[in-house]
């Protein structure tokens, strides 16, 4: 499957392999700063290197035998959700079940899998049935993808949502978006659906439960909330930001994450540690490594040679994004808190390397962006 | 790139990845600005808030001034106590808190919770849970760091009142400011805060602010569980300054041992009315203040504040300055001295007839000491005659009565540095027009009763003290007062009591003529003559007997007049007197009875004492020889 030549690799997309992997050892600095007493950089930085091979090896794939390869595993990760829901032998982390605990002492998120695998079906099904017939890229959706492409997203909805994990569930939701605007809805559906995920949203806040109500009320009205409840780290986060200033308070030296006030400094508010440790010139930097790798995603797309490549980058592109948009905007206060990580940033090991598995597919949608 | 894509000539999709790519930007720009605004716009705000996160004030709460009497004897001290204390911005869980308190250390959990839920209490500062924690509970505050680290022991000063009830009203206690207190721009604008212990009563309340000291405190960074990780800074607490007061603990404790037994309520004053200073005040019944200054938490001590504070014979109340009632027969020194100086009467012609009593109107009022004849001022004084005074108080009228009572402060606050003195009663015309609207007119019957001190006059025991003290003095009405001075600290300078005597000019003759009766009282046999005070101590006084109102009687059949006794010595030698004693025995019957031996006692006391003879109470009691058995016999003077 791996095919490796000279020429291949020198047509190597470098900026999409460097900007992710600044931004994973930027992670790996301020996991190690917000406690240098631990090694938990140590491990990310080896899930890091992993996840660098593992992407340089998808480059040298074929990715459109990677989306032929794709439904088994997505299956088997559903499985596995759908066992771990069942069983309940998921490990309880934070508040939701979706770790999986393997020997070794390695825990395993089958859900982070579940975003990329979702990605790549949802390309697969674009290959199948419009590619191969009608390679024409803005031929509108029909009702029946429309509906299929649905389908497949609501098993993994609703496995995450038994498991607890909303932020996840709501990512799932961003992936679609993406694929059905990309793949081109038609308008009155577009809108109409956007329609119906507003009303859904405006439904479903009164039977959301007392906490989550209390995170989003800590974004709308942040004086309002119990500074002790389920407000505090929000505030918290917004205070580390705050606190850091134009240049920061020097790496290790920040307060909010040092003395334990800021919570999960490591993972999902790594941040708002960062912010206050490297302050405004950090983050500066952090989120033009950010725009750069989605530009040059999005770049990618456009050259791309079939519908299904584009999609799939475009799916990774509305991944990348989301999740970007509602950490740093919980960070700063504009989002409530629903534990969706950093991408590449945060602590985790699933998810760094699925996004990086991600990132080589893409180069390996540049490397084969000429029809042959 | 040799040969484009003729698939990404498709516009549309073109279209929307530029839709894709600006909407990401514009999420990144939006996050710029945000991030731009909590960094540079609002920095200083959080980084003042990140600092208020990571440092503590921890308030070393400074030593309250001791107190002592005048001879350098300590009277309250305050010792180093173990306190249980809660953070209020380290509590997690309210509920869990609490219950922790209640089940564990014993806190009031309707205390607490009304501590905790306090809007106005800072959260940075400590509330107290329990004072003088046991081994037990420091154990127990410990082992639970971890769970609780919000409850920790603290190490403050405790207030001990060595002598118990001893000058109870006088010397005062001390609480934690109420919320009341807090409003009130004399505490507000000195920075009380909430939490702090403060004088509530006597001088605790009048010299807080030289008592207190300043508080100290130290910085310190805690983590994000309110643990010290390291001391930045420390501040010293300064101890507040000592307070040496007039009051002499011997003379007080013979005082004080004057009300022992059954039904003994009332005021015992010694003064010295060369400067005002009060060398005892006696106010019974009486608390102990060791009780308000115990922890406050617990409900056993509830408990105890309680039964002081309900108790119906009311033992905060200091009778000295805020019980009021009619002077009886003591008035008649001041009516003597008025009428001598108007020229009403004069030396040579102050005869005026007793008739045991006489007619006003209707009704005839009767002496009660029966018929004295036609007495002069002297005999009228000592034999107390009230027809005398009758027809003296008719000659002068109301009016000169109330302008000379008034002069010599009567129905006036003397000043003395106690809170809530009270005024009294001096009545005349525009009063009775005022309370009476009924019967609005003040009629020759309302002026017999004023002449001797009796009707609607209501005046302090310290009024009266310092009134006649004044005149005696020939005239030098000083403010009694129980602070002598205050030691200087490292904060504040030395304090001095600060004397500021009315001057009046009485004539010496005036003077001599009252004053000698006043002697003869005791020493010619008039009505304080089977008292038995000691002969060479030239002790001149007055007695008086004041009517309980019928409305109190009816109350309790067994409710005997008020007795009065106030004393002078010496009198009528070539020195100024310096001892006044006044002694108030509430339902004590006639002055001589009740009043008289206990103040032969606290004179006898003082001059043994000056002597370098013991005082102790017993002692004193068994040196002086008791009292004759003074029966008020049918023909009692007042």
């Amino acid at each position: 499957m791996v095919e490796f030549n000279r020429k291949l690799f020198r047509d190597l997309d470098l900026t999409l392999v460097a900007a992710p992997f600044l931004l994973g050892v930027l992670g790996c600095v301020g996991i190690y700063s917000t406690d240098p007493g631990l090694d938990r950089w140590k491990k990310q930085l080896m899930y890091l290197v992993v996840g660098l091979i593992l992407s340089l090896i998808l480059a040298l794939t074929d990715y459109r035998k990677v989306l032929s390869a794709v439904a088994p595993f997505f299956y088997l990760i559903v499985i596995l959700m759908l066992v771990m829901v069942l069983v309940g032998f998921g490990v309880k982390v934070n508040g939701n079940t979706s770790w999986l605990r393997l020997p070794g002492g390695i825990k395993f998120q089958p859900s982070e899998f579940a975003k990329l695998a979702v990605i790549l079906m949802l390309s697969r099904h674009i290959a199948q049935t419009h590619d191969e017939k009608n390679p024409a890229k803005d031929k509108p959706l029909s009702l029946r993808d429309t509906v299929i492409m649905g389908a497949i997203v609501l098993p993994p909805i609703i496995l995450v949502r038994l498991e607890n994990d909303t932020g996840t569930m709501l990512t799932f939701g961003a992936i679609l978006a993406t694929f059905y605007f990309m793949a081109g809805m038609r308008k009155t559906m577009l809108v109409g659906g956007a329609i119906l995920v507003a009303v859904g949203l405006v439904a479903v806040y009164p039977h959301l439960k007392g906490y989550q109500k209390e995170r989003i009320k800590a974004v709308i009205e942040p004086d309002k909330v119990d500074p002790k409840g389920f407000g505090y780290q929000t505030i918290q986060s917004v205070i580390a930001v705050g606190s850091g200033g134009t240049l920061g308070k020097g790496l290790s030296n920040g307060t909010q994450s040092r003395l334990g006030f800021l919570p999960y400094a490591y993972s999902d508010f790594i941040g708002a540690a960062v912010a206050e440790e490297t302050g405004l010139a950090g983050v500066l930097f952090l989120m033009s490594l950010y725009l750069l790798l989605i530009w040059r995603l999005i770049a990618v797309a456009r050259v791309a040679r079939d519908r299904a490549g584009a999609l799939m980058i475009m799916g990774l592109v509305g991944l990348l994004t989301f999740h970007i948009a509602c950490n740093l905007g919980m960070v700063v206060g504009l989002m409530p808190t629903i534990g969706i990580p950093l991408p590449l940033m945060s602590l985790g090991g699933t998810a760094v390397i699925s996004l990086f598995m991600g990132i080589g597919l893409a180069l390996s949608v540049r490397l084969r962006r000429f029809v042959n | 790139m040799s040969k484009k894509n003729p698939k990404n000539e498709n516009r549309s999709f073109e279209l929307r990845l530029y839709v894709v790519q600006y909407f990401a930007l514009a999420i990144f720009v939006a996050l710029g600005i945000r991030f731009y605004v909590l960094q540079v716009g609002h920095h200083q705000f959080y980084e003042q808030q990140a600092e208020n996160n990571r440092i503590r004030e921890i308030p070393i709460i400074a030593s309250r001034g001791e107190i002592y009497d005048r001879n350098g004897k300590v009277l309250v001290s305050s010792t180093p106590a173990l306190n249980v204390v809660v953070y209020p911005e380290d509590v997690t869980n309210r509920n869990e808190t609490i219950t922790a308190l209640v089940d564990n250390l014993g806190a009031d959990r309707a205390q607490i919770t009304a501590d905790l839920n306090d809007p106005r209490r800072p959260k940075s500062q400590p509330i107290l849970v329990k004072q003088n924690a046991s081994a037990g509970d420091e154990a127990w505050v410990d082992a639970h760091e971890l769970e609780h680290p919000e409850i920790k022991i603290d190490r403050e000063p405790q207030r001990v009142y060595r002598f118990g009830d001893l000058a109870s009203q006088v010397i005062g206690y001390v609480g934690q400011i109420s919320s009341k207190e807090l409003e009130d721009p004399n505490y507000l604008d000195e920075g009380y805060k909430p939490g702090d212990i403060i004088g509530k009563a006597g001088i605790e309340k009048t010299y807080d602010k030289l008592l207190r000291g300043k508080n100290g405190m130290r910085r310190v960074v805690v983590d994000s569980r309110g643990k010290p990780i390291r001391q930045l800074e420390i501040i010293e607490p300064i101890k507040g300054q000592d307070i040496i007061t007039t009051l002499d603990v011997d003379l007080q404790q013979v005082a004080e041992a004057q009300f022992d037994g059954p039904h003994q309520t009332g005021v015992a004053i010694a003064e010295d009315p060369r400067n005002g200073e009060i060398l005892a005040m006696v106010s019974k019944p009486s608390f102990d203040p060791n009780v308000f200054a115990a922890n406050v938490i617990s409900s056993e001590n509830r408990a105890a504040v309680n039964a002081i504070v309900t108790d119906p014979a009311h033992p905060l109340y200091n009778k000295a300055i805020q019980g009021i009632y009619p002077t009886g027969s003591t008035w008649k020194l001041m009516m003597a001295t008025a009428a001598l100086e108007e020229g009403v009467i004069t030396l040579k012609n102050s005869r005026l007839v007793c008739g045991g009593g006489i007619q006003v109107g209707n009704r005839f009022v009767h002496d009660v000491g029966g018929n004295h004849g036609t007495p002069d001022i002297h005999a009228a004084i000592v034999h107390s005659c009230d027809g005398y005074f009758y027809r003296l108080g008719l000659k002068m009228g109301v009016d000169m009565i109330h302008d000379w009572v008034s002069r010599f402060g009567m129905g006036q606050k003397t000043g003395i540095d106690l809170p809530s003195e009270v005024r009294g009663i001096i009545p005349d015309r525009e009063w009775k027009k005022r309370v009476n609207p009924s019967d609005p007119v003040w009629k020759d019957f309302d002026t017999v009763e004023a002449s001797i001190g009796q009707g609607s006059v209501a005046v302090t025991p310290i009024q009266l003290l310092r009134a006649e003290a004044g005149i005696m003095m020939g005239g030098d009405f000083h403010v009694p007062h129980i602070f002598k001075e205050a030691r200087g600290t490292a904060l504040a300078k030395m304090v001095d009591y600060q004397d500021q005597p009315k001057e009046m000019q009485l004539s010496k003759l005036t003077v001599d003529t009252v004053s000698y009766a006043a002697w003869g009282v005791v020493n010619e046999g008039g009505t304080a003559g089977g008292v038995g005070f000691p002969r060479d101590l030239n002790v001149g006084g007055k007695t008086g007997t004041a009517q309980v109102i019928a409305r109190e009687k009816a109350h309790g059949a067994a409710l005997q007049d008020h007795s009065w006794f106030i004393s002078f010595a010496p009198l009528h030698t070539d020195e100024k007197p310096e001892l006044a004693v006044v002694v108030l025995t509430e339902h004590g019957g006639f002055g001589a009875r009740s009043s008289g031996p206990k103040s032969r006692i606290i004179n006898a006391a003082y001059f043994s004492k000056k002597l370098g003879h013991p005082v102790l109470p017993e002692v004193v009691a068994k040196n002086v020889e008791p009292a004759k058995n003074i029966e008020p016999q049918p023909n009692a003077p007042r």
